[in-house]
């Protein structure tokens, strides 16, 4: 047996007190910091000229503006950028990270085919190209052939996209699922044409119901700064915050009050409070206020909101003063985990708006513009964002939708982040043809048959037109800081080339050409975008909405109590829907959300006893979908009933900052269909514990 | 115990109540001090974060609870108990402004620091710090990297005041007489909140020297008078309340 390092310390320090005069001492321990610091390998440092410059990341679940730092023309070090209003100064946890995920593990180096289960082989761009103009020949001007789904909700590249697959005859473009999706159907429910967005900016109470908004609802780092700079430190608060939602997230610890509701009732919560403002005279001249008073009063009484959602009516009563006595308050609703939830939701929300006087207000909810199209033949954006991908897949693996010969996937992981997850994984399984335009090997591109690696944004232009949530309509972009890394090419340079190959014309030759029309088109100044600051418009949609009654009659049940209800919930720190934890979040894991390999998920004590389990409880969650194994953590910040559980984990692709850590709750969410509008929704998910 | 004081004294001021949590504080503090990726963050002891977001509450039964998130830094005492244990004098407080130093090649891993600092604020580099994947290209030029074995902590971004005071030199100007906001640490420009305020507390020319005099700042465990240079800041009784005992009820 050797000496160890520990025993020599030992014996090192414990002669210290002793010896301290001596410089023999001194001279040994200078040896033996030499000795124990010994290491193989040591990183350099790159030394050169330190450089900043604005980019975008587009890491995060919401575009985030950033200064990129460089040192010798690499970078290492982002920092918010405050002059560009998109996401003002700040950053999130993910986009922290940005330079270091350039460099991450599990980026793919160049384009690949598959060759067998899990088996890639390099191939040239010009080969992979080859192979998909051959896929796409084939289904040109076929309908049902070809499907595209994007990731990314406010690229100009989902334009292209778009405008790709409709001059290829194809109607199957979609966006991720998001909070989006059910913004803009309950916007062209209710009458009105544009994108929703909120002023928080100028409210001066805001009312978030399920939204998450300081960690994954809408632009969630310009949602910190507005509600940061009400609250100066040491100083008067100016804006009211308030949370409804059944778990006690980073939103509801931020906010002055929480109220906790069961999950998936944000639109029973909202009409519950409908109710006392209409009572107290609110009105609105819009053509069906009549049809939606009715509804309310008969429907959503104190007494019946009480019971489904767990709130008394005498504190909706004080909730629904509060908000009426406010001189600029907004309610903004949305899904504890950024999507999923649904129309009415927002419906009901809107309604509460409307009662109040609150749209298109200094403050208040906002219908925005759309900014206009680049690509002549793409689809509307709201109309894009209103296609329910989760539906059309659940029909292919339901078998009532033909399955494409081809399907391309932009800057998403549909295999691993939608609900019910083995069986979409399944649907995907099924395409003949599966193309990613992935970054990253994550479980989509490790399951497609080719891979055309896209470049991060900080190796590429890029842009972001109003991310969903911001309170007028805006536009960023940015130019590369540094050389690609890897073999890889713009996902909208490919498409341009593939297209011209096939003799589509989308108007542009390049990337670059097709971001500055686009800046050009809605007015703003490409050289002022690309050196950091956002275009804003201050334009609003004009034209009334409507309270879309009819909808909300059918799209509203009372959930029927008595089950543990689930409540997923989503931390950036935990990656997002695209990006799984970053290597440097690893150590910011909660230890009560992932504990060695095994997955946590919160009960409360009093839940925790009617279910029988004690603290580190292993149990088995199944939903309709499948099956989740976790441990129980008890936290208080629970409601009754309610199991609260964290995204992001149980991945099996990526690296090994995120591979195989704890289990992916998406898989036990069930897929339903919303009642009125026909949307998936999987917010109230029930699942049984064993 | 000696109390040291210089004319300038660096003072971070966390406004408990405008964190949020989010962690982007830590991952700026990653990235800016290379801190190497670790591929298990289960183990709390043995991780690594300069910076640690603690996630307090008010220990009430649903529906009474409340959440708050504490972030911490070495507190850069005046009356740092762990620079006196040390056996090589491998930590030090002897610059202007009361930046606790540590000096990593001197240090032999004793840990004798670790055991004495009372926030836990100090860390041991249990592994050895691997970039993997061409991530060691996104070092940052600021900090030397660290072998495992040795003890590390936060600095207040020690460099970057270095770089302040040369700009101030540069410009003609008094380096040790920084303006407001010349030097900032990185956990302050990653934080979306503004929770983060940072300044000479003894320069009334500095936000901070208010802050400090809020009635609602706070030092942790001031109790046992080690005068952090770190202060807090919260409207709620009980979060003040916890700050002498706050690791007896703390969770990660
Ligand atoms: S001051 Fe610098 S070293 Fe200290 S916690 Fe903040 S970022 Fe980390
Ligand atoms: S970055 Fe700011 S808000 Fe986020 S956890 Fe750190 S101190 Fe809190």
């Amino acid at each position: 047996m050797g000496i160890d390092r520990r025993t020599f310390i030992q014996l090192v320090t414990g002669g210290v007190v002793g010896s301290l005069f001596t410089p023999v001492i001194w001279k040994s321990l200078d040896d033996a910091s030499i000795w124990s610091q010994n290491w193989s390998w040591i990183p350099r440092l790159k030394y050169g000229a330190i450089t900043e410059q604005a980019s975008l990341s587009k890491f995060g679940a919401s575009p985030c503006a950033e200064i990129v730092k460089s040192v010798g023309g690499s970078p290492y070090l982002t920092k918010g950028n405050g002059e560009n209003e998109m996401s003002k100064g700040g950053v999130d946890p993910i986009s922290a990270s940005g330079p270091q995920l350039m460099y991450s593990p599990s980026r793919i180096n160049g384009p690949m085919k598959k060759v067998g289960d899990g088996k890639y082989e390099s191939i040239s761009w010009e080969d992979a190209e080859k192979m998909l103009s051959e896929k796409l020949a084939a289904v040109k001007g076929q309908k049902g052939k070809l499907a595209v789904v994007s990731g990314d909700n406010t690229g100009t590249t989902s334009e292209v996209l778009s405008g790709f697959a409709t001059e290829m005859g194809s109607s199957d473009c979609y966006l991720m699922p998001s909070e989006e999706q059910g913004a803009a159907v309950a916007l062209s429910s209710m009458g009105g044409k544009g994108q929703i967005g909120y002023d928080l900016d100028n409210a001066d109470l805001v009312l978030f119901v399920g939204a998450d908004a300081m960690d994954s609802w809408g632009p969630v780092v310009r949602n910190q700064r507005v509600y940061s700079e009400s609250r100066p430190t040491g100083g008067e608060i100016t804006t009211k915050y308030f949370y409804a939602g059944s778990f006690l997230n980073n939103t509801a610890a931020a906010s002055d009050k929480w109220i906790p509701i069961v999950p998936g009732t944000g639109a029973i919560f909202c009409l519950g409070l409908a109710f006392h403002l209409l009572k107290s005279g609110a009105s609105a001249s819009v053509s069906d206020f009549d049809d939606f008073k009715t509804l309310v009063m008969s429907r959503f009484t104190p007494d019946k909101v009480e019971k489904a959602i767990g709130v008394t009516g005498a504190d909706m009563a004080a909730i629904a003063k509060q908000l009426s006595s406010a001189s600029a308050p907004v309610v903004v609703a949305g899904s504890e985990f950024g999507a999923g939830a649904g129309a009415a939701d927002v419906i009901a929300a809107s309604a509460v708006n409307m009662l109040l006087g609150r749209i298109n207000e200094k403050g208040g909810m906002k219908i925005l513009p759309n900014l206009p199209k680049a690509v002549e033949s793409a689809i509307d954006r709201s109309e894009l964002a209103a296609k329910d991908f989760a539906g059309y897949l659940a029909g292919i693996a339901a078998g009532k939708v033909a399955t494409p010969d081809v399907m391309m996937v932009y800057a998403a992981n549909p295999v691993y982040s939608l609900p019910q997850t083995e069986a979409m994984a399944s649907a995907l399984a099924k395409v003949p043809f599966l193309v990613s335009f992935s970054t990253f090997m994550d479980e989509t591109a490790s399951t497609a048959d080719l891979i055309m690696p896209n470049p991060t944004s900080y190796e590429c232009f890029e842009d972001a037109q109003t991310p969903y949530g911001v309170g007028a309509a805006m536009l960023s972009a940015c130019a590369p800081v540094t050389e690609p890394m890897y073999n890889s090419k713009a996902t909208v340079d490919v498409i341009l080339s593939v297209a011209s190959g096939m003799g589509i014309d989308l108007g542009y030759e390049s990337a670059e050409l097709l971001f500055q029309a686009k800046a050009e088109k809605a007015g703003a100044d490409w050289d002022s975008l690309i050196e950091g600051a956002a275009f804003v418009s201050d334009s609003t949609e004009s034209g009334s909405i409507k309270f879309a009654a009819s909808v909300l009659s059918k799209a509203v049940s009372m959930p029927k109590g008595g089950e543990i209800a689930f409540a997923p919930y989503s931390k950036l720190i935990n990656g997002s829907s695209t990006m799984a934890i970053p290597p440097l979040n690893v150590v910011l894991v909660s230890k009560n959300e992932l504990y060695g390999k095994d997955l946590l998920v919160q009960v409360n004590a009093k839940t925790a006893k009617k279910l029988g389990k004690s603290e580190g409880a292993k149990v088995k969650l199944s939903g309709a979908g499948g099956e989740c194994v976790a441990r129980i953590h008890i936290n208080e910040g629970v409601m009754n009933d309610v199991i609260a559980a964290p995204l992001g984990f149980g991945h099996t692709a990526w690296d090994v900052y995120s591979s195989g850590k704890g289990d992916n709750i998406s898989k036990i969410l069930t897929v339903s269909t919303e009642s009125g509008t026909g949307l998936s929704v999987w917010t109230s998910s029930f699942v049984s514990i064993a | 115990m000696q109390h040291i004081e210089f004319d300038t004294k660096w003072t971070m001021v966390v406004d408990i109540d405008k964190c949020t949590g989010c962690g982007a504080c830590m991952v700026s503090c990653q990235a800016e001090n290379n801190i190497a990726p670790m591929e298990q963050g289960s183990n709390k002891l043995k991780t690594l974060t300069w910076l640690l977001v603690y996630e307090l509450n008010n220990g009430k039964d649903f529906p009474n609870r409340e959440v708050a998130y504490l972030p911490r830094p070495c507190m850069q005492c005046g009356h740092p108990a762990c620079v006196p244990v040390c056996p090589v004098v491998a930590t030090t407080k002897d610059e202007e402004g009361g930046i606790v130093s540590q000096i990593y090649p001197r240090c032999i891993g004793c840990r004798y620091c670790m055991a004495a600092c009372p926030y836990h604020a100090r860390y041991f580099g249990w592994l050895d710090p691997v970039w993997p994947g061409g991530m060691d290209k996104a070092l940052s030029p600021t900090t030397s990297t660290r072998p495992r074995g040795v003890v590390e902590k936060c600095n207040f971004c020690h460099s970057r005041l270095l770089n302040a005071r040369e700009r101030a030199r540069n410009e003609g100007m008094d380096p040790n007489k920084l303006p407001d906001g010349w030097y900032k640490p990185a956990c302050l420009e990653g934080c979306p909140t503004g929770a983060i305020s940072f300044g000479d507390s003894k320069n009334p020319e500095h936000k901070v020297h208010e802050l400090i005099k809020d009635p609602n700042a706070f030092r942790i465990l001031e109790s046992i008078g080690m005068e952090p240079q770190v202060y807090y800041i919260s409207r709620r009784d009980w979060v003040r309340e916890q700050s002498d005992n706050h690791l007896a009820e703390d969770k990660h």
